[in-house]
Protein backbone atom coordinates (compact mmCIF):
# COMPACT_ATOMS: atom_id res chain seq x y z
CA UNK A 1 0.00 0.00 0.00
CA UNK A 2 1.11 3.52 -0.77
CA UNK A 3 0.31 5.39 2.38
CA UNK A 4 0.17 9.08 1.87
CA UNK A 5 1.36 11.21 4.77
CA UNK A 6 -0.84 13.98 3.53
CA UNK A 7 -3.81 13.46 5.85
CA UNK A 8 -6.38 14.81 3.41
CA UNK A 9 -5.44 12.44 0.60
CA UNK A 10 -6.83 8.94 0.46
CA UNK A 11 -4.52 6.03 0.13
CA UNK A 12 -4.74 4.07 -3.04
CA UNK A 13 -2.40 1.40 -4.22
CA UNK A 14 -1.50 2.40 -7.74
CA UNK A 15 0.79 -0.59 -8.21
CA UNK A 16 -2.09 -2.88 -7.43
CA UNK A 17 -4.25 -1.18 -10.05
CA UNK A 18 -1.47 -1.43 -12.61
CA UNK A 19 -1.09 -5.12 -11.84
CA UNK A 20 -4.82 -5.75 -12.06
CA UNK A 21 -4.99 -4.09 -15.46
CA UNK A 22 -1.90 -5.96 -16.59
CA UNK A 23 -3.45 -9.27 -15.44
CA UNK A 24 -6.79 -8.30 -17.05
CA UNK A 25 -8.40 -9.08 -13.71
CA UNK A 26 -11.65 -7.25 -14.40
CA UNK A 27 -13.40 -7.99 -11.11
CA UNK A 28 -10.47 -6.87 -8.98
CA UNK A 29 -9.83 -3.79 -11.11
CA UNK A 30 -13.43 -2.60 -10.98
CA UNK A 31 -13.41 -3.17 -7.24
CA UNK A 32 -10.26 -1.06 -6.84
CA UNK A 33 -11.67 1.70 -9.01
CA UNK A 34 -14.90 1.72 -7.02
CA UNK A 35 -12.79 2.20 -3.89
CA UNK A 36 -10.90 5.05 -5.53
CA UNK A 37 -14.18 6.76 -6.45
CA UNK A 38 -15.70 6.23 -3.01
CA UNK A 39 -12.63 7.73 -1.41
CA UNK A 40 -13.16 10.98 -3.30
CA UNK A 41 -11.91 12.54 -6.52
CA UNK A 42 -8.28 13.21 -5.47
CA UNK A 43 -6.85 9.89 -6.55
CA UNK A 44 -8.77 9.49 -9.80
CA UNK A 45 -6.00 10.80 -12.02
CA UNK A 46 -3.38 8.58 -10.35
CA UNK A 47 -5.72 5.61 -10.82
CA UNK A 48 -6.19 6.40 -14.49
CA UNK A 49 -2.44 6.64 -15.00
CA UNK A 50 -2.04 3.34 -13.17
CA UNK A 51 -4.49 1.75 -15.63
CA UNK A 52 -2.51 3.21 -18.50
CA UNK A 53 0.72 1.75 -17.08
CA UNK A 54 -1.01 -1.61 -16.79
CA UNK A 55 -2.11 -1.33 -20.39
CA UNK A 56 1.47 -0.82 -21.47
CA UNK A 57 2.34 -4.06 -19.70
CA UNK A 58 -0.49 -5.75 -21.58
CA UNK A 59 1.16 -4.58 -24.80
CA UNK A 60 4.48 -6.09 -23.70
CA UNK A 61 2.83 -9.36 -22.73
CA UNK A 62 1.22 -9.39 -26.17
CA UNK A 63 4.58 -8.90 -27.85
CA UNK A 64 6.06 -11.83 -25.92
CA UNK A 65 3.07 -13.96 -27.01
CA UNK A 66 1.84 -14.47 -23.50
CA UNK A 67 -1.31 -12.56 -24.45
CA UNK A 68 -3.31 -13.01 -27.62
CA UNK A 69 -5.28 -10.68 -29.84
CA UNK A 70 -8.53 -11.27 -27.96
CA UNK A 71 -6.73 -10.25 -24.74
CA UNK A 72 -5.58 -7.02 -26.38
CA UNK A 73 -9.09 -6.15 -27.47
CA UNK A 74 -10.37 -7.02 -24.01
CA UNK A 75 -7.72 -4.72 -22.51
CA UNK A 76 -8.93 -1.88 -24.73
CA UNK A 77 -12.50 -2.43 -23.50
CA UNK A 78 -11.35 -2.55 -19.88
CA UNK A 79 -9.46 0.71 -20.32
CA UNK A 80 -12.53 2.35 -21.82
CA UNK A 81 -14.66 1.09 -18.92
CA UNK A 82 -12.10 2.27 -16.39
CA UNK A 83 -11.99 5.74 -17.91
CA UNK A 84 -15.78 5.96 -18.02
CA UNK A 85 -15.92 5.02 -14.33
CA UNK A 86 -13.29 7.56 -13.35
CA UNK A 87 -14.57 10.37 -15.55
CA UNK A 88 -17.01 11.95 -13.07
CA UNK A 89 -14.39 11.86 -10.34
CA UNK A 90 -11.83 13.39 -12.68
CA UNK A 91 -14.24 16.17 -13.55
CA UNK A 92 -14.89 16.77 -9.84
CA UNK A 93 -11.18 16.92 -9.18
CA UNK A 94 -11.37 20.11 -11.18
CA UNK A 95 -9.56 19.12 -14.32
CA UNK A 96 -9.67 22.20 -16.49
CA UNK A 97 -11.87 22.28 -19.58
CA UNK A 98 -9.47 22.47 -22.45
CA UNK A 99 -11.90 22.88 -25.33
CA UNK A 100 -12.76 20.75 -28.30
CA UNK A 101 -10.54 18.40 -30.24
CA UNK A 102 -11.19 16.10 -33.21
CA UNK A 103 -9.57 12.68 -33.42
CA UNK A 104 -9.91 9.63 -35.65
CA UNK A 105 -8.12 6.81 -37.39
CA UNK A 106 -7.34 7.95 -40.91
CA UNK A 107 -8.81 6.71 -44.19
CA UNK A 108 -7.99 3.12 -45.11
CA UNK A 109 -7.18 2.10 -41.54
CA UNK A 110 -9.62 0.47 -39.15
CA UNK A 111 -7.35 -0.09 -36.12
CA UNK A 112 -8.80 1.73 -33.16
CA UNK A 113 -7.53 0.14 -29.95
CA UNK A 114 -4.66 2.63 -29.68
CA UNK A 115 -6.77 5.58 -30.81
CA UNK A 116 -9.42 4.73 -28.21
CA UNK A 117 -6.82 4.79 -25.49
CA UNK A 118 -5.70 8.23 -26.61
CA UNK A 119 -9.35 9.37 -26.68
CA UNK A 120 -9.77 8.16 -23.12
CA UNK A 121 -6.63 9.96 -21.96
CA UNK A 122 -7.58 13.20 -23.71
CA UNK A 123 -11.07 13.07 -22.25
CA UNK A 124 -9.65 12.51 -18.81
CA UNK A 125 -7.30 15.45 -19.29
CA UNK A 126 -10.28 17.74 -19.83
CA UNK A 127 -10.71 17.84 -23.60
CA UNK A 128 -14.12 17.68 -25.18
CA UNK A 129 -13.21 14.96 -27.66
CA UNK A 130 -15.05 14.54 -30.95
CA UNK A 131 -14.18 10.99 -31.97
CA UNK A 132 -14.95 10.36 -35.63
CA UNK A 133 -14.08 6.67 -35.44
CA UNK A 134 -12.07 4.77 -38.05
CA UNK A 135 -11.44 4.96 -41.79
CA UNK A 136 -12.30 8.67 -41.89
CA UNK A 137 -11.92 10.64 -45.13
CA UNK A 138 -9.96 13.95 -45.08
CA UNK A 139 -13.03 15.97 -46.17
CA UNK A 140 -15.01 14.70 -43.18
CA UNK A 141 -12.26 15.71 -40.79
CA UNK A 142 -11.96 19.18 -42.31
CA UNK A 143 -15.73 19.71 -42.32
CA UNK A 144 -16.04 18.61 -38.69
CA UNK A 145 -13.28 21.00 -37.70
CA UNK A 146 -15.10 23.85 -39.47
CA UNK A 147 -18.54 22.98 -38.09
CA UNK A 148 -17.31 22.75 -34.52
CA UNK A 149 -14.65 25.42 -34.65
CA UNK A 150 -11.99 22.96 -33.57
CA UNK A 151 -8.33 23.94 -33.49
CA UNK A 152 -6.67 20.63 -32.61
CA UNK A 153 -6.71 17.53 -34.81
CA UNK A 154 -5.41 14.10 -33.73
CA UNK A 155 -4.79 11.49 -36.41
CA UNK A 156 -4.06 7.86 -35.75
CA UNK A 157 -2.48 5.60 -38.33
CA UNK A 158 -1.48 2.05 -37.53
CA UNK A 159 -0.95 0.80 -41.08
CA UNK A 160 2.18 2.00 -42.85
CA UNK A 161 0.04 2.52 -45.95
CA UNK A 162 -2.27 4.86 -44.06
CA UNK A 163 0.56 7.36 -43.67
CA UNK A 164 -0.54 8.50 -47.14
CA UNK A 165 -3.92 9.34 -45.63
CA UNK A 166 -2.22 11.51 -43.02
CA UNK A 167 -0.61 13.36 -45.88
CA UNK A 168 -3.96 13.68 -47.67
CA UNK A 169 -5.59 15.01 -44.52
CA UNK A 170 -2.92 17.65 -43.96
CA UNK A 171 -3.22 18.62 -47.63
CA UNK A 172 -7.01 18.92 -47.27
CA UNK A 173 -6.54 21.47 -44.48
CA UNK A 174 -4.13 23.38 -46.72
CA UNK A 175 -6.62 23.29 -49.59
CA UNK A 176 -9.37 24.56 -47.31
CA UNK A 177 -7.16 27.47 -46.34
CA UNK A 178 -7.16 26.39 -42.70
CA UNK A 179 -3.70 24.94 -42.24
CA UNK A 180 -2.43 27.83 -40.14
CA UNK A 181 -5.52 27.79 -37.94
CA UNK A 182 -5.27 24.17 -36.72
CA UNK A 183 -2.63 22.11 -34.96
CA UNK A 184 -2.28 18.52 -36.14
CA UNK A 185 -0.81 15.74 -34.01
CA UNK A 186 -0.24 12.28 -35.42
CA UNK A 187 0.30 8.95 -33.68
CA UNK A 188 0.43 5.22 -34.23
CA UNK A 189 3.24 2.78 -34.84
CA UNK A 190 4.50 3.86 -38.30
CA UNK A 191 4.59 7.49 -37.27
CA UNK A 192 7.96 9.12 -36.57
CA UNK A 193 9.76 12.46 -36.67
CA UNK A 194 10.50 11.80 -40.34
CA UNK A 195 6.85 11.08 -41.11
CA UNK A 196 5.82 14.16 -39.17
CA UNK A 197 8.16 16.38 -41.14
CA UNK A 198 7.33 14.81 -44.49
CA UNK A 199 3.55 15.06 -44.07
CA UNK A 200 3.69 18.53 -42.60
CA UNK A 201 1.98 17.64 -39.33
CA UNK A 202 2.81 19.77 -36.27
CA UNK A 203 3.71 17.04 -33.79
CA UNK A 204 3.83 13.30 -33.30
CA UNK A 205 3.78 10.88 -30.36
CA UNK A 206 3.76 7.19 -29.62
CA UNK A 207 3.16 7.55 -25.95
CA UNK A 208 -0.40 8.84 -25.39
CA UNK A 209 0.66 10.77 -22.31
CA UNK A 210 3.14 12.74 -24.44
CA UNK A 211 0.34 13.36 -26.92
CA UNK A 212 -1.88 14.72 -24.16
CA UNK A 213 0.89 16.99 -22.92
CA UNK A 214 1.40 18.42 -26.41
CA UNK A 215 -2.33 19.01 -26.93
CA UNK A 216 -2.63 20.62 -23.51
CA UNK A 217 0.18 22.98 -24.47
CA UNK A 218 -1.67 23.98 -27.62
CA UNK A 219 -4.95 24.49 -25.80
CA UNK A 220 -3.61 27.03 -23.34
CA UNK B 1 -19.88 -25.53 -19.59
CA UNK B 2 -20.11 -27.57 -16.40
CA UNK B 3 -17.44 -30.24 -16.00
CA UNK B 4 -18.12 -33.22 -13.77
CA UNK B 5 -14.71 -34.82 -13.19
CA UNK B 6 -15.04 -38.57 -13.59
CA UNK B 7 -11.65 -39.85 -12.40
CA UNK B 8 -12.61 -41.05 -8.93
CA UNK B 9 -14.55 -44.10 -10.07
CA UNK B 10 -13.89 -47.65 -8.94
CA UNK B 11 -14.58 -49.01 -12.41
CA UNK B 12 -11.33 -47.38 -13.56
CA UNK B 13 -8.83 -50.16 -12.69
CA UNK B 14 -6.19 -47.97 -10.98
CA UNK B 15 -8.83 -46.15 -8.95
CA UNK B 16 -10.47 -49.48 -8.09
CA UNK B 17 -7.19 -50.72 -6.68
CA UNK B 18 -6.69 -47.50 -4.73
CA UNK B 19 -10.16 -47.83 -3.21
CA UNK B 20 -9.65 -51.48 -2.29
CA UNK B 21 -6.29 -50.74 -0.66
CA UNK B 22 -7.49 -47.43 0.87
CA UNK B 23 -4.73 -45.49 -0.85
CA UNK B 24 -5.81 -42.03 0.25
CA UNK B 25 -2.88 -40.22 -1.41
CA UNK B 26 -3.93 -41.56 -4.80
CA UNK B 27 -7.52 -40.36 -4.35
CA UNK B 28 -6.44 -36.98 -2.97
CA UNK B 29 -4.19 -36.46 -5.98
CA UNK B 30 -7.05 -37.16 -8.39
CA UNK B 31 -9.28 -34.73 -6.52
CA UNK B 32 -6.68 -31.96 -6.53
CA UNK B 33 -5.67 -32.36 -10.16
CA UNK B 34 -9.25 -32.41 -11.39
CA UNK B 35 -10.03 -29.30 -9.34
CA UNK B 36 -7.02 -27.50 -10.76
CA UNK B 37 -8.03 -28.49 -14.28
CA UNK B 38 -11.33 -26.71 -13.73
CA UNK B 39 -13.81 -29.40 -12.70
CA UNK B 40 -17.05 -27.94 -11.34
CA UNK B 41 -17.93 -31.15 -9.51
CA UNK B 42 -15.76 -34.08 -8.43
CA UNK B 43 -17.62 -37.30 -9.09
CA UNK B 44 -17.19 -39.96 -6.41
CA UNK B 45 -18.20 -43.50 -7.34
CA UNK B 46 -17.02 -46.49 -5.31
CA UNK B 47 -18.17 -49.36 -7.56
CA UNK B 48 -17.48 -51.83 -4.81
CA UNK B 49 -19.64 -54.72 -3.65
CA UNK B 50 -22.96 -53.35 -2.33
CA UNK B 51 -22.32 -54.34 1.30
CA UNK B 52 -19.15 -52.25 1.53
CA UNK B 53 -20.17 -49.40 -0.75
CA UNK B 54 -21.36 -46.97 1.91
CA UNK B 55 -18.16 -47.36 3.88
CA UNK B 56 -16.06 -46.84 0.76
CA UNK B 57 -18.06 -43.78 -0.26
CA UNK B 58 -17.63 -42.21 3.18
CA UNK B 59 -13.90 -42.79 3.00
CA UNK B 60 -13.77 -41.19 -0.49
CA UNK B 61 -15.93 -38.24 0.51
CA UNK B 62 -13.72 -37.48 3.50
CA UNK B 63 -10.59 -37.41 1.39
CA UNK B 64 -12.07 -35.29 -1.38
CA UNK B 65 -13.50 -32.74 1.07
CA UNK B 66 -10.22 -32.45 2.90
CA UNK B 67 -8.27 -31.43 -0.22
CA UNK B 68 -10.67 -29.40 -2.36
CA UNK B 69 -13.59 -26.98 -2.11
CA UNK B 70 -15.05 -28.21 -5.37
CA UNK B 71 -18.44 -29.75 -4.63
CA UNK B 72 -18.94 -33.50 -4.82
CA UNK B 73 -21.02 -35.40 -7.34
CA UNK B 74 -22.17 -38.43 -5.39
CA UNK B 75 -22.43 -41.34 -7.76
CA UNK B 76 -24.10 -44.68 -7.10
CA UNK B 77 -26.70 -46.84 -8.83
CA UNK B 78 -28.18 -47.44 -5.39
CA UNK B 79 -30.25 -44.48 -4.11
CA UNK B 80 -30.11 -45.87 -0.58
CA UNK B 81 -26.31 -45.74 -0.61
CA UNK B 82 -26.50 -42.09 -1.67
CA UNK B 83 -29.00 -41.39 1.09
CA UNK B 84 -26.76 -43.09 3.63
CA UNK B 85 -23.80 -40.82 2.92
CA UNK B 86 -25.75 -37.67 2.10
CA UNK B 87 -25.22 -35.95 5.44
CA UNK B 88 -21.48 -36.60 5.29
CA UNK B 89 -21.22 -34.18 2.39
CA UNK B 90 -20.52 -30.68 3.65
CA UNK B 91 -21.71 -28.50 0.81
CA UNK B 92 -24.48 -28.87 -1.77
CA UNK B 93 -23.30 -30.90 -4.73
CA UNK B 94 -24.75 -33.13 -7.38
CA UNK B 95 -26.67 -36.40 -7.06
CA UNK B 96 -25.56 -38.79 -9.80
CA UNK B 97 -28.14 -40.04 -10.57
CA UNK B 98 -31.89 -40.61 -10.58
CA UNK B 99 -34.09 -42.12 -13.27
CA UNK B 100 -37.63 -43.40 -13.36
CA UNK B 101 -36.31 -46.85 -12.38
CA UNK B 102 -37.66 -48.40 -9.17
CA UNK B 103 -37.81 -45.98 -6.22
CA UNK B 104 -34.96 -43.66 -7.17
CA UNK B 105 -36.89 -40.40 -7.38
CA UNK B 106 -38.93 -41.25 -4.29
CA UNK B 107 -35.79 -41.77 -2.24
CA UNK B 108 -33.65 -38.95 -3.60
CA UNK B 109 -35.94 -36.07 -4.56
CA UNK B 110 -37.28 -35.52 -1.02
CA UNK B 111 -33.69 -35.55 0.23
CA UNK B 112 -32.70 -32.54 -1.87
CA UNK B 113 -36.08 -30.81 -2.09
CA UNK B 114 -35.25 -27.81 0.08
CA UNK B 115 -31.56 -27.60 -0.69
CA UNK B 116 -29.31 -26.22 -3.40
CA UNK B 117 -28.32 -29.69 -4.53
CA UNK B 118 -28.43 -30.45 -8.23
CA UNK B 119 -29.25 -33.81 -9.73
CA UNK B 120 -28.47 -35.83 -12.83
CA UNK B 121 -31.56 -37.50 -14.30
CA UNK B 122 -31.09 -40.36 -16.77
CA UNK B 123 -33.79 -40.81 -19.36
CA UNK B 124 -34.63 -44.43 -18.64
CA UNK B 125 -37.29 -46.26 -16.66
CA UNK B 126 -38.17 -49.76 -15.54
CA UNK B 127 -38.25 -50.83 -19.19
CA UNK B 128 -34.63 -49.77 -19.70
CA UNK B 129 -33.33 -47.25 -22.22
CA UNK B 130 -36.01 -46.41 -24.72
CA UNK B 131 -35.34 -46.78 -28.43
CA UNK B 132 -36.88 -43.62 -29.79
CA UNK B 133 -36.34 -39.96 -28.96
CA UNK B 134 -40.07 -39.58 -28.44
CA UNK B 135 -40.03 -42.15 -25.66
CA UNK B 136 -37.04 -40.50 -24.05
CA UNK B 137 -38.69 -37.11 -24.22
CA UNK B 138 -41.75 -38.59 -22.58
CA UNK B 139 -39.53 -39.80 -19.72
CA UNK B 140 -37.92 -36.36 -19.57
CA UNK B 141 -41.37 -34.78 -19.20
CA UNK B 142 -42.30 -37.15 -16.37
CA UNK B 143 -38.97 -36.65 -14.59
CA UNK B 144 -39.15 -32.87 -14.79
CA UNK B 145 -42.77 -32.83 -13.61
CA UNK B 146 -41.85 -35.11 -10.75
CA UNK B 147 -38.91 -32.90 -9.74
CA UNK B 148 -40.98 -29.75 -9.94
CA UNK B 149 -43.58 -31.50 -7.78
CA UNK B 150 -40.91 -31.75 -5.08
CA UNK B 151 -40.00 -28.10 -5.51
CA UNK B 152 -36.84 -28.87 -7.49
CA UNK B 153 -36.51 -26.21 -10.19
CA UNK B 154 -35.53 -27.29 -13.73
CA UNK B 155 -32.32 -25.24 -13.38
CA UNK B 156 -31.13 -27.83 -10.82
CA UNK B 157 -31.57 -30.74 -13.21
CA UNK B 158 -28.90 -32.20 -15.46
CA UNK B 159 -30.81 -34.33 -17.93
CA UNK B 160 -28.72 -37.14 -19.41
CA UNK B 161 -30.47 -38.32 -22.60
CA UNK B 162 -28.14 -41.35 -22.54
CA UNK B 163 -25.87 -42.18 -25.42
CA UNK B 164 -25.84 -45.63 -26.94
CA UNK B 165 -22.58 -46.47 -28.66
CA UNK B 166 -22.49 -45.35 -32.26
CA UNK B 167 -21.17 -48.78 -33.22
CA UNK B 168 -24.48 -50.36 -32.27
CA UNK B 169 -26.87 -47.52 -33.07
CA UNK B 170 -26.20 -45.33 -36.09
CA UNK B 171 -28.83 -42.83 -34.94
CA UNK B 172 -27.30 -42.34 -31.50
CA UNK B 173 -25.91 -38.86 -32.07
CA UNK B 174 -28.85 -37.56 -34.05
CA UNK B 175 -31.23 -38.80 -31.34
CA UNK B 176 -29.13 -37.11 -28.70
CA UNK B 177 -29.22 -33.84 -30.62
CA UNK B 178 -32.96 -34.07 -31.05
CA UNK B 179 -33.49 -34.67 -27.32
CA UNK B 180 -31.15 -31.81 -26.39
CA UNK B 181 -32.87 -29.29 -28.60
CA UNK B 182 -36.35 -30.35 -27.59
CA UNK B 183 -35.69 -30.30 -23.83
CA UNK B 184 -33.87 -26.97 -24.03
CA UNK B 185 -36.84 -25.54 -25.89
CA UNK B 186 -39.09 -26.44 -22.95
CA UNK B 187 -36.74 -25.11 -20.28
CA UNK B 188 -33.72 -23.10 -21.48
CA UNK B 189 -32.35 -23.12 -17.92
CA UNK B 190 -32.24 -26.90 -17.65
CA UNK B 191 -28.82 -28.56 -18.00
CA UNK B 192 -28.15 -31.34 -20.47
CA UNK B 193 -25.31 -33.65 -19.58
CA UNK B 194 -23.72 -36.82 -20.82
CA UNK B 195 -21.23 -39.46 -19.77
CA UNK B 196 -20.08 -39.07 -23.29
CA UNK B 197 -17.32 -41.64 -23.75
CA UNK B 198 -19.94 -44.34 -24.24
CA UNK B 199 -20.56 -43.00 -27.73
CA UNK B 200 -17.27 -44.44 -29.03
CA UNK B 201 -17.55 -47.89 -27.44
CA UNK B 202 -16.53 -50.61 -29.88
CA UNK B 203 -14.81 -48.26 -32.34
CA UNK B 204 -11.13 -47.53 -32.96
CA UNK B 205 -9.68 -44.08 -32.18
CA UNK B 206 -12.30 -43.50 -29.53
CA UNK B 207 -10.90 -40.13 -28.59
CA UNK B 208 -11.68 -38.71 -32.01
CA UNK B 209 -15.32 -39.81 -31.80
CA UNK B 210 -15.58 -38.48 -28.26
CA UNK B 211 -14.32 -35.06 -29.31
CA UNK B 212 -16.65 -34.88 -32.28
CA UNK B 213 -19.53 -35.89 -30.04
CA UNK B 214 -18.65 -33.16 -27.58
CA UNK B 215 -18.64 -30.49 -30.28
CA UNK B 216 -21.92 -31.57 -31.86
CA UNK B 217 -23.63 -32.06 -28.51
CA UNK B 218 -22.54 -28.65 -27.24
CA UNK B 219 -23.78 -27.17 -30.48
CA UNK B 220 -27.16 -28.71 -29.73
CA UNK B 221 -27.26 -27.26 -26.22
CA UNK B 222 -25.44 -29.74 -23.99
CA UNK B 223 -23.89 -27.62 -21.24
CA UNK B 224 -22.61 -30.19 -18.77
CA UNK B 225 -20.46 -33.30 -19.20
CA UNK B 226 -19.17 -36.16 -17.12
CA UNK B 227 -15.62 -36.39 -18.40
CA UNK B 228 -11.92 -36.50 -17.64
CA UNK B 229 -10.75 -32.89 -17.20
CA UNK B 230 -7.15 -34.14 -17.20
CA UNK B 231 -7.51 -35.17 -20.84
CA UNK B 232 -5.83 -32.11 -22.38
CA UNK B 233 -7.15 -32.62 -25.90
CA UNK B 234 -10.69 -33.09 -24.69
CA UNK B 235 -10.44 -30.02 -22.49
CA UNK B 236 -9.05 -27.95 -25.38
CA UNK B 237 -11.94 -29.06 -27.58
CA UNK B 238 -14.40 -28.19 -24.85
CA UNK B 239 -12.97 -24.74 -24.18
CA UNK B 240 -12.60 -23.97 -27.88
CA UNK B 241 -16.17 -25.01 -28.57
CA UNK B 242 -17.47 -22.96 -25.66
CA UNK B 243 -15.69 -19.90 -27.07
CA UNK B 244 -17.12 -20.57 -30.53
CA UNK B 245 -20.58 -20.77 -28.99
CA UNK B 246 -20.22 -17.30 -27.46
CA UNK B 247 -19.88 -18.64 -23.94
CA UNK B 248 -16.41 -17.24 -23.31
CA UNK B 249 -16.01 -13.46 -23.38
CA UNK B 250 -12.91 -12.42 -25.28
CA UNK B 251 -11.85 -16.11 -25.32
CA UNK B 252 -10.58 -15.50 -21.79
CA UNK B 253 -11.12 -19.02 -20.45
CA UNK B 254 -9.55 -20.53 -23.52
CA UNK B 255 -6.45 -18.33 -23.56
CA UNK B 256 -6.07 -18.49 -19.79
CA UNK B 257 -6.17 -22.29 -19.81
CA UNK B 258 -3.49 -22.21 -22.50
CA UNK B 259 -1.33 -19.81 -20.51
CA UNK B 260 -1.69 -21.98 -17.45
CA UNK B 261 -0.57 -24.99 -19.46
CA UNK B 262 -3.85 -26.85 -19.01
CA UNK B 263 -4.28 -27.22 -22.75
CA UNK B 264 -1.82 -27.30 -25.62
CA UNK B 265 1.62 -28.81 -25.55
CA UNK B 266 2.50 -29.99 -22.07
CA UNK B 267 5.04 -27.62 -20.51
CA UNK B 268 6.69 -30.16 -18.27
C1 LIG C 1 -5.34 -5.55 -33.19
C2 LIG C 1 -4.85 -5.58 -34.63
C3 LIG C 1 -5.79 -5.67 -35.64
C4 LIG C 1 -7.28 -5.72 -35.36
C5 LIG C 1 -7.77 -4.31 -35.10
C6 LIG C 1 -8.90 -4.26 -34.11
C7 LIG C 1 -9.15 -2.86 -33.68
N1 LIG C 1 -10.39 -2.65 -33.29
O1 LIG C 1 -8.30 -2.00 -33.68
C8 LIG C 1 -7.80 -6.32 -36.69
C9 LIG C 1 -7.82 -7.82 -36.55
C10 LIG C 1 -9.19 -5.85 -37.13
C11 LIG C 1 -6.69 -5.94 -37.64
C12 LIG C 1 -6.86 -5.86 -39.01
C13 LIG C 1 -5.82 -5.63 -39.88
N2 LIG C 1 -4.52 -5.52 -39.59
CO1 LIG C 1 -3.88 -5.41 -37.81
N3 LIG C 1 -3.07 -5.53 -36.17
C14 LIG C 1 -3.47 -5.52 -34.92
C15 LIG C 1 -2.30 -5.65 -33.93
C16 LIG C 1 -2.24 -7.11 -33.50
C17 LIG C 1 -2.36 -4.76 -32.72
C18 LIG C 1 -2.59 -3.29 -32.98
C19 LIG C 1 -2.93 -2.64 -31.67
O2 LIG C 1 -4.08 -2.43 -31.36
N4 LIG C 1 -1.92 -2.37 -30.85
C20 LIG C 1 -2.09 -1.88 -29.48
C21 LIG C 1 -2.29 -0.36 -29.44
C22 LIG C 1 -2.54 0.05 -27.99
O3 LIG C 1 -1.11 0.26 -29.92
P1 LIG C 1 -1.08 1.37 -31.06
O4 LIG C 1 -2.12 1.16 -32.05
O5 LIG C 1 0.30 1.49 -31.53
O6 LIG C 1 -1.46 2.71 -30.29
C23 LIG C 1 -0.64 3.31 -29.31
C24 LIG C 1 0.33 4.35 -29.87
O7 LIG C 1 0.71 4.10 -31.19
C25 LIG C 1 -0.33 5.65 -29.68
N5 LIG C 1 -1.24 6.18 -30.69
C26 LIG C 1 -2.02 5.55 -31.57
N6 LIG C 1 -2.76 6.41 -32.26
C27 LIG C 1 -2.44 7.64 -31.84
C28 LIG C 1 -2.92 8.88 -32.21
C29 LIG C 1 -2.41 10.02 -31.57
C30 LIG C 1 -2.95 11.33 -31.96
C31 LIG C 1 -1.42 9.87 -30.56
C32 LIG C 1 -0.89 11.06 -29.92
C33 LIG C 1 -0.94 8.62 -30.20
C34 LIG C 1 -1.47 7.50 -30.82
O8 LIG C 1 -1.04 5.45 -28.50
C35 LIG C 1 -1.54 4.12 -28.42
C36 LIG C 1 -1.60 3.69 -27.01
O9 LIG C 1 -0.34 3.43 -26.46
C37 LIG C 1 -1.08 -5.26 -34.83
C38 LIG C 1 0.22 -6.01 -34.54
C39 LIG C 1 0.99 -5.47 -33.40
N7 LIG C 1 1.58 -6.35 -32.67
O10 LIG C 1 1.00 -4.28 -33.16
C40 LIG C 1 -1.58 -5.61 -36.23
C41 LIG C 1 -1.11 -4.78 -37.44
C42 LIG C 1 -1.15 -3.32 -37.06
N8 LIG C 1 -2.13 -5.06 -38.45
C43 LIG C 1 -1.61 -5.15 -39.61
C44 LIG C 1 -2.37 -5.42 -40.78
C45 LIG C 1 -1.60 -5.55 -42.07
C46 LIG C 1 -3.75 -5.54 -40.72
C47 LIG C 1 -4.69 -5.85 -41.89
C48 LIG C 1 -4.40 -5.10 -43.19
C49 LIG C 1 -4.65 -7.36 -42.10
C50 LIG C 1 -5.40 -7.88 -43.29
N9 LIG C 1 -4.65 -8.38 -44.20
O11 LIG C 1 -6.60 -7.83 -43.33
C51 LIG C 1 -6.06 -5.46 -41.33
C52 LIG C 1 -6.31 -3.96 -41.52
C53 LIG C 1 -7.48 -3.60 -42.21
C54 LIG C 1 -7.51 -2.09 -42.25
N10 LIG C 1 -7.97 -1.56 -43.33
O12 LIG C 1 -7.11 -1.42 -41.34
C55 LIG C 1 -0.11 -4.93 -39.62
C56 LIG C 1 0.27 -3.54 -40.13
C57 LIG C 1 1.50 -3.63 -40.99
C58 LIG C 1 1.91 -2.29 -41.38
N11 LIG C 1 3.05 -1.88 -40.87
O13 LIG C 1 1.22 -1.61 -42.10
C59 LIG C 1 0.23 -5.19 -38.16
C60 LIG C 1 1.46 -4.42 -37.64
C61 LIG C 1 0.46 -6.72 -38.03
C62 LIG C 1 1.66 -7.21 -38.78
N12 LIG C 1 2.78 -7.41 -38.13
O14 LIG C 1 1.56 -7.44 -39.97
N13 LIG C 1 -5.56 -5.74 -36.98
Amino acid sequence: MNHSDNGGETMIDVNEITQQMSDLDEAALLQSLAEVINAGPESALAALQACQAGLEQVGKRFETQEYFLSDLIYAGELMTDAAALLKPALAEAGTATLGKLVICTVKGDIHDIGKNIVVTMLGAAGFDVIDLGVDVAPEVIVQTAIDNDVKIIGLSSVLTLAVDSIQATVDAFVAAGLRDQVKIIIGGNPVSATVCEKTGADAWAHNPQDGVTICRGWAS
Amino acid sequence: MIIIGEKINGTIPSTGVAIASRDSAFIADLAVRQSEAGADFIDVCASTAPEVEVEALKWLIDIVQSVTDVPISIDSPNPHAIKAVFTDIEKPGLINSVSLEADKTEVLFPLIADTEWQVVALLCDNNGIPQTSEQRLEIARQTIDCAVGYGIAPSRLHIDPLVISLSTDQTSMTKFIHCCQEIKSWYPEIHITSGLSNISFGLPLRKSINQSFLVLAMGAGMDSAIMDPLDRDMLATLLGTDALLENDRYCRKYTTAYRQGKIGKSKN
